[in-house]
């Protein structure tokens, strides 16, 4: 052998067509498994579900009688989940370069597209369990609700169900999918989200006040503002309202995922 | 079989691998061997897709390993032990690596008891693994889907004495069932025992590369260590012949080929107790290859007087 001889080299090929290609749905199940895998994925989970359960006692005590139905117990995982699952999302994208486990999930499969297809479904298959638990959550509440004082009504809106929970949620994870792989390491992730969900919709708001013409066109550019119509009043967006989410979700969305994507099929894991 | 073909690899102006080709045939371990910062993890993350090639390929059994499905099941790879989830427990990490590859899950405690990690030690978080716990999880991981070949990025490191010789027979057991092994290294020693084929990189670049024969022929010996018995005895002797002697350590030092003091402490009858040629060895050919790589010259390797000179040139 000699450094030269590798153009004249018998290559010897392997047996592909004995390992077929690693199907897509045993990389989400093993995406699953890796967010929860771990202590800090599990109590991160955990602590949420925790959370949800005491914003429940509390509101089944403080809330009036009246408003103790199983729609305004609903809302309370729609709105703790709304905050917390982006950050399972983030976790799941941002550990591959923090924890530098990418190595070797991205030498298990190099097509590295598969790999964020497999995250996007794990993270919405979290998402979708987490959000059933609180579903469950909140009807243990309204019977709590009863215990406090509640007589209350069983009857769901649509508008809550569709919007509120599973739209508002499935954004929040795919920002949240955005924002970790534009950033790629998981506490600068986190801060970039509270700073996109609590201080950006202050500032808007106070910008708001300030300027009428901002105030006119804000919910076309910024998209915690629009989607305050899908969590919020009753649930269903008006025509002009559906046009400011996807404006402002084309901005804030779709363009830093598809930023995001691109990003990190190309970087060097190190 | 790995192919490397004409490899460039560039970070802005810097070459991290420079033009490099060679070739690590089946049945055989190849080492891979060169100085810190000479390119070799550059050079095997390009293999694995991790880095994308400036210029160059790299094919394995004939595919870019990219289009190889389910590669973990051909090519077994460890670049480096603790890149993994510290929160992960070792048992936790082989059984990713297991479900993603499609394996069942008898296949992991296989492995735990191949490279002799107990059931309370695969309990553990990788974070409270030690260096040599690491490193051995990382080759259970790299053997666990069965490839026929490996890329191991100094697979030593950290191992004890009796790890290290485990790890050797492994790999050679490995190549002899026909199996392509790359692993690289910066200790030549421990390669030298090793690899069949040896690579030499030095800044990027390719400096030698060959069997240990080919690499020492034309490099000859010019000096010996040797102990004998009597030393004094053995010196007058080899003086006699012309021979220059100085004293080193517990022994002497002869500036000629170690087979000229044993002809001469065999005609003298001198008993010696040690004798090994100083110098000229792979690690001088090593050193003079990738001298002006080298971050110290090797003259001020801080060592003992005797292997000072050795490695002087
Ligand atoms: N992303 C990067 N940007 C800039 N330089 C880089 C990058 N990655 C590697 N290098 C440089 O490329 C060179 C080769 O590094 P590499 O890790 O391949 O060396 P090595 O032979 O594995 O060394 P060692 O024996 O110390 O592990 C080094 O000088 C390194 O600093
Ligand atoms: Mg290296």
């Amino acid at each position: 052998m000699s450094a030269t001889s590798a153009s004249t080299a018998n290559p010897r090929p392997l047996d592909l067509a004995s390992t077929p290609q690693v199907p897509l749905t045993r990389l989400a199940k093993v995406e699953y498994r890796k967010a929860l895998d771990t202590r800090a994925g599990r109590w991160f989970i955990a602590a949420i579900l925790l959370l949800v359960v005491a914003v429940e006692v509390i509101y089944a005590f403080a809330a009036g009688d009246d408003q103790k139905n199983f729609q305004d117990f609903l809302q309370v995982p729609g709105a703790v989940l709304g905050y917390f699952l982006p950050i399972i999302a983030i976790m799941l994208v941002t550990s591959e370069a923090s924890q530098r486990n990418g190595l070797v999930t991205f030498t298990l499969e190099p097509r590295r597209s598969r790999v964020v297809l497999a995250k996007f479904l794990a993270g919405l298959g979290l998402a979708v369990s987490v959000m059933v638990l609180g579903l469950v959550l909140a009807v243990l509440g309204t019977l709590f609700g009863i215990v406090t004082g509640g007589s209350p009504s069983w009857s769901l809106d649509t508008g809550i169900v569709v919007n509120a929970i599973v739209l508002a949620n499935v954004i929040g994870v795919f920002v949240g999918f955005a924002l970790a792989m534009l950033i790629m390491n998981t506490p600068a992730a986190i801060v970039g989200y509270f700073v996109y969900s609590f201080i950006l919709p202050t500032a808007v708001g106070i910008l708001r006040a300030l300027s009428d013409g901002f105030d006119k066109i804000a919910p076309w550019i910024e998209f915690n503002t629009a989607q305050t119509p899908l969590i919020s009043g009753d649930f269903s967006p008006t025509g002009e309202q559906w046009a400011q989410i996807a404006t402002s979700g084309f901005i804030w969305l779709i363009v830093p995922l598809a930023i995001g994507i691109w990003r990190l099929l190309r970087i060097e894991f190190k | 079989m790995i192919t490397v073909e004409s490899l460039t690899r560039r970070y802005g102006a810097f070459t991290a691998v420079d033009d490099v080709s060679f070739v690590c045939q089946p049945g055989r371990v190849t080492g891979f061997l060169g100085p810190n910062g000479a390119g070799k993890t550059t050079t095997m993350r390009v293999m694995v897709g991790l880095t994308q090639p400036t210029s160059g390929r790299v094919t394995i059994g004939g595919h870019r390993y990219a289009d190889i499905p389910n590669p973990g099941r051909h090519v077994g790879v460890l670049l480096d032990a603790s890149a993994q989830h510290a929160g992960r427990t070792g048992r936790e990490i082989l059984t990713i690596g297991a479900e993603t590859m499609g394996l069942p899950k008898s296949r992991v405690d296989e492995m735990l008891r191949m490279v002799s990690l107990d059931d309370r030690e695969a309990k553990r978080r990788l974070k409270n693994y030690s260096l040599g716990m690491k490193q051995r999880l990382g080759i259970a991981h790299a053997l666990l889907g069965d490839p026929s070949v490996l890329i191991l990025d100094e697979p030593a490191n950290g191992l004890d004495p009796a790890g290290i010789r485990w790890m050797r027979g492994l790999l050679k057991d490995y190549a002899d069932r026909g199996g392509t092994v790359l692993l690289s290294s910066h200790l030549l020693h421990e390669v030298e025992q090793i690899a069949d084929e040896m690579i030499l990189i030095g800044r990027g670049r390719i400096v030698a590369s060959g069997t240990k024969e080919q690499l020492l022929a034309g490099t000859e010996t010019k000096a010996a260590h040797v102990t004998a018995l009597d030393n004094d005895l053995l010196a007058k002797a080899l003086q006699a012949k012309g021979v220059t002697v100085a004293a080193a350590g517990t022994g002497l030092r002869a500036e000629c080929a170690p087979v000229e003091v044993g002809r001469v402490a065999a005609e003298q009858a001198i008993v010696l107790t040690d004798l090994r040629s100083a110098g000229g060895g792979l690690e001088d050919l090593f050193l003079s290859l990738t001298e002006d790589t080298q971050r110290e010259a090797p003259a001020q390797t801080p060592s003992a007087p005797a292997t000072a000179e050795g490695t002087a040139r």
